[in-house]
């Protein structure tokens, strides 16, 4: 559509007496500038429009206005796509609670970074350049300088007794959490301990359940799992990872899941909770103890790490249906190729007697445990009779020997 | 699983597009020029100049390129290039050779047959004395295996071509904007002065391309200052979209003016001219006079300039010139004085002068009045009077000087109120207006235009001398007339409201809304559409001394013209007799309380073989529609 012109004008109203002149029918417009004697300057979109006017519209102003609305909304659909590319890589805003903007920041050792730099959704799939774009956001708001301008409007120092004291001394608090969180992220080797020991990947760790709770909830074993794996897939040093699969991965799947999981390799260390060296000492052995002790300390929870780790896979392994499966499948295999091939008939024999044995084995093992048992139980309470006779005699003894002394 | 390991940051960042095109707008002056980007910015170079002097010097081995070289006019002259620009695409014949130059002299190429040419003195490294595998331990007699020095580095001739000094400018300005931009340079509007002939271009666009620009439209002085003005951000809410415009393009080459129709956009030139005898030149040098003279006074040593003949007496003038370059611009920017400061302008003798407003449009004013004489030759040329010319533009350093402005608005005779940059304040402090700039920015604005038209047809219609250029206006103003009996409106009969005006480019639609008041009984609105001409009627009036002005007892009355905008009624093309049906009664107790008024908004299409269709229609859901049709001629 044109643009409309407004005019502020009021036109008053037509006197009752007028009476409209006739127009004549022959009435034309005054001849225009015959064409070539004005020569428009290529210039402006209006050049551009006039253009499509003539060129593909036929002199419609009705067909331009339709194009030239389909082009807007085309332009606007590519910009407003365009816009929110460009402007932070979905690192987006997250909300600040309270006890995150009161930290204190020398307590940055249990400051939790990502939530400080409002990445909380990303953590460590945050990219550097996410972190960067994050960082900036939150200095922009939380710089002091802004704090102290808008601190000082916003309340009133109603005490006279107060004023031109500072009252918001604390007030770089949080700017100071986020420098620290800054710094931790932006360098590999800090991000990487971080990382290892990031809380919220400690939390998720305590979740994930154990053979006693599979077992007793009747939880199924891919959903079970999955997720655990999946959390410990980060701190491969290959990646991808292979996932745990569903119940009809093919047999080289799962094998090659275990064996991915047997041989772990994993980047994830414990230089994060190891404990400060003592700033006020200059004692060398001192310095010397606590490294010592860090450095068993580090040693100690990768081990457990790498046990934790070998303990789901087992975990995984002994309640994997799809080995049972797989196994059968074997099983079946081989008859089936043993059927075609020879008389399957003293084999298969063979095969339930081994069974009926083996049964009947462990069924004599249990016996013989259970008689063993039984034997040991007896013969403490034998014990136990011929400890509480000897007291007995001793203790008449030692009566009759009182009562021969009161005589 | 063969993957290289990625312990952090797996997730891709998406790519990041900008959405500025690489295009850029560059005004080509003869003695300046500028460039500037997308968002309609002008760009400051390396140096941080908006202004970069078309001027490049080579000192040893060393080249400077914009006002690092024109520095170099003082002690440098010889080997300094000014004024190029001009020259392009010139034969050596064709350039007059009188010119008493300050800077490097053009000169007939030795091979090339009738080319201009420069000849600079350049240091060039020697060449090595011997190839270094000859060099080798059984040939040389030295005891050292290091290989002989280099001797010290030669001087030479240079021979440059005008088109290769114009490429070394031209690379320079795109690398300023490739620098700022952060990449490649895509393509350029070029601007060039209306005198430029065909084979001028040609010799630009072929320098352009040998800088590694595609030039995606050469642009005329005149279209790029309209690129410029015919813009929401300069036209702001206040000036009209249908307006007469004066371009005055006063610069250090000549005075350029052109009279534009600029109708929503669509803009075409009513008349232009170009003249050398004006130009800044001539103010240059009275002010170079001005301040000699005062060196004079203040130091008794005589400083004869302009023209200067003594060697010693030639530097003491570039020095000058080049001071007051910077004295100029403060005359513009602060309505103080300006000084001008030149450390041993002469005999070792240090300068520094001041200069205020006053006294320099006194020294101005000749350049000034040359200026209003040609504008009024020009006006008349072209029919039009100064009362109907609705804005003025100014272009170039020399249109940032206040004084040309007040001084023209009133030799010229142009109406009260008309719109200038100055008038809206818009000059100084990086306004829209800046003249400097709106060269610059209307080239990028129109570069970054025809970077994002996708048909290659109306593409190809920007290009020189396209017959799409050609159109047919209207020459008569096209309007409604409300009838009533005002005696303000007697002329005419009622209220006469001009929708389409004359001068408009064919096909052409206008939409206008305005309120209407009617009758409560019958709510009855009549109005008629016609066509008028439009005149101007001079008053004289004489003007009564205020009784106040004792000193003024002696003056006769002065005779003041006065001029009055007149309609005369032409052809009626028919008339619109309706009611309206959504009209309100005004509330409370203004003096329109309880009268009616309705909204209407009336559409003129004029179509390409001069069809005229009217549509009335009353804002709002289910109002009033009336139509009206006129015939093609």
């Amino acid at each position: 559509m044109a643009a409309v012109q407004t005019l502020t004008l009021v036109v008053p109203p037509t006197p009752a007496s007028y009476a409209a002149p006739a127009a004549a029918s022959s009435s034309r417009l005054a001849p225009p500038h015959p064409s070539g004697h004005r020569a428009l300057l290529p210039v402006g979109p209006a050049y551009a429009n006039h253009l499509r006017l003539a060129l593909h519209h036929a002199h419609s102003f009705s067909s331009l206005d339709k194009h030239l609305e389909k082009e807007r909304e085309r332009l606007a659909a590519l910009h407003s796509a365009d816009n929110a590319a460009e402007d932070d890589l979905g690192v987006g805003s997250e909300e600040e609670p309270e006890e995150l903007l009161h930290r204190d920041p020398k307590e940055w050792k249990s400051q939790d970074h990502y939530a400080v730099l409002g990445l909380s959704h990303l953590r460590y799939l945050a990219t550097p350049a996410q972190i960067k774009i994050a960082n900036r956001k939150k200095v922009l708001k939380h710089h002091p300088d802004k704090k102290a301008a808008g601190g000082a409007a916003k309340e009133e120092i109603n005490s006279r007794f107060l004023t031109g004291v500072n009252l918001n001394t604390n007030d770089d608090a949080f700017f100071k959490c986020i420098a620290k969180a800054h710094e931790v992220l932006t360098n590999p080797e800090r991000r990487r301990q971080f990382d290892s020991v990031d809380p919220v990947f400690l939390e998720m760790e305590e979740d994930i359940p154990t053979a006693a709770e599979i077992k007793s909830k009747r939880l199924d074993f891919f959903t079970a799992l999955a997720p655990a794996f999946a959390l410990y897939a980060r701190f491969s040093k290959t990646q991808p990872v292979p996932a745990l699969g569903t119940s009809d991965s093919t047999k080289a799947e799962v094998e090659g899941f275990y064996d991915f999981w047997y041989n772990f390799d994993s980047w994830r260390s414990f230089e994060w909770l190891d404990k400060e060296v003592n700033e006020g000492s200059d004692s060398r052995d001192d310095k010397r103890y606590t490294e010592k002790k860090n450095k068993t300390e580090r040693a100690r929870r990768k081990k457990e790490d790498i046990a934790r780790v070998r303990g789901l896979v087992d975990l995984a392994l002994s309640l994997d249906p799809r080995i049972k499966r797989i196994k059968q499948e074997e099983k079946d295999a081989r008859e089936a190729k043993r059927r075609a091939g020879a008389p399957g008939a003293p084999a298969k024999k063979t095969k339930a007697q081994e069974e009926e044995e083996k049964k009947a084995a462990e069924a004599a093992a249990a016996a013989a445990e259970e008689a063993e048992k039984a034997a040991r139980a007896e013969a403490k309470k034998q014990k136990a009779a011929a400890a509480t006779a000897a007291k007995k005699a001793r203790r008449q003894q030692r009566e009759a020997e009182e009562a021969a002394g009161a005589a | 699983m063969s993957k290289k390991a990625t312990q952090n940051g797996s997730t891709d960042a998406p790519i990041q597009i900008s959405t500025l095109p690489p295009v850029v707008g560059i005004n080509f002056g003869n003695s300046y020029a500028s460039i500037a980007e997308d968002l309609a910015e002008c760009i400051a170079n390396e140096d941080g100049e908006r202004q970069i002097a078309c001027a490049i010097a080579f000192h040893g081995e060393e080249m400077y390129i914009g006002n690092q070289a024109k520095q170099q006019l003082v002690k440098n002259s010889q080997n300094t290039i000014t004024g190029f620009r001009n020259l392009l695409g010139k034969k050596f014949s064709e350039i007059p050779q009188s010119e008493n130059t300050t800077s490097a002299r053009v000169i007939q190429h030795p091979e090339l047959p009738d080319t201009p040419a420069y000849k600079v003195q350049v240091l060039q490294p020697s060449p090595a004395p011997l190839n270094s595998n000859t060099t080798s331990a059984y040939t040389t007699p030295a005891a050292s295996h290091a290989p002989t020095p280099r001797s010290e580095p030669m001087l030479v001739d240079r021979i440059l071509t005008v088109s290769e000094v114009a490429t070394i400018f031209i690379k320079s300005l795109v690398q300023s904007a490739e620098d700022f931009l952060g990449k490649k340079v895509k393509g350029a509007v070029i601007s060039v002065p209306s005198t430029f002939t065909d084979s001028q271009k040609v010799a630009l666009e072929k320098a352009a391309e040998d800088a590694g620009v595609t030039v995606l439209q050469l642009l005329d002085e005149a279209g790029a200052a309209a690129a410029t003005t015919t813009t929401t951000i300069w036209s702001g809410d206040s000036l009209h979209p249908d307006r007469t415009q004066l371009l005055v393009d006063l610069g250090a080459s000549g005075l350029s003016l052109s009279l534009l129709s600029v109708r929503e956009g669509l803009t075409y030139v009513l008349a232009d001219s170009h003249t050398d005898a004006v130009s800044t030149a001539a103010i240059d040098d009275k002010l170079i006079k001005f301040f000699a003279a005062d060196f004079t006074k203040k130091t008794r040593i005589t400083l004869p300039v302009c023209p200067a003949t003594a060697p010693i007496d030639q530097r003491a003038e570039a020095k000058l010139r080049l001071a007051i370059e910077h004295t100029k611009r403060t005359i513009s920017a602060s309505p103080g004085a300006a000084t001008c400061s030149v450390e041993s302008l002469k005999e070792g003798m240090d300068y520094t002068g001041s200069i205020n407003r006053m006294r320099f449009d006194m020294l101005a004013s000749p350049v000034y009045a040359a200026a209003a004489k040609q504008i009024a030759s020009l006006l008349a040329q072209a029919g039009i009077d100064a009362h109907d010319v609705d804005e003025v533009v100014y272009v170039g350093g020399t249109g940032c000087l206040p004084g040309l402005d007040s001084r023209l608005c009133v030799e010229v005779g142009l109406r009260d109120g008309v719109e200038t940059p100055f008038a809206r304040g818009t000059v100084v402090g990086g306004g829209v207006g800046d003249p400097t700039t709106i060269l610059a920015r209307g080239c990028a604005a129109q570069a970054a235009l025809i970077d994002s038209i996708t048909e290659e047809d109306v593409r190809a219609a920007f290009s020189r001398g396209h017959q799409a250029r050609e159109v047919r206006a209207t020459t008569k103003t096209l309007g409604l007339i409300f009838p009533n009996n005002l005696p303000e409106n007697k002329e005419v009969g009622g209220t006469w409201i001009p929708v389409v005006q004359k001068e408009t480019a064919l096909p052409a639609r206008r939409i206008v809304s305005f309120d209407v008041e009617v009758t409560e009984g019958s709510k009855r609105f009549v109005c008629e559409v016609r066509e008028v001409k439009e005149g101007i009627r001079v008053e004289k009036v004489v003007e009564e001394a205020s009784p106040s002005d004792e000193d003024d007892e002696d003056e006769e009355p002065e005779e003041v013209e006065i001029k009055h905008r007149t309609l005369t009624k032409e052809t009626l093309f028919g008339v619109i007799d309706t009611q309206a049906k959504l009209a309100i009664q005004t509330k409370g107790k203004g003096k329109d309380a309880g009268k009616w008024f309705t909204r209407v908004e009336v559409e003129f299409i004029v179509g390409i073989d001069g069809a005229l269709d009217v549509e009335l229609r009353e804002v709002g859901g289910d109002g009033a529609v009336e139509k009206l049709h006129v015939s093609p001629l």
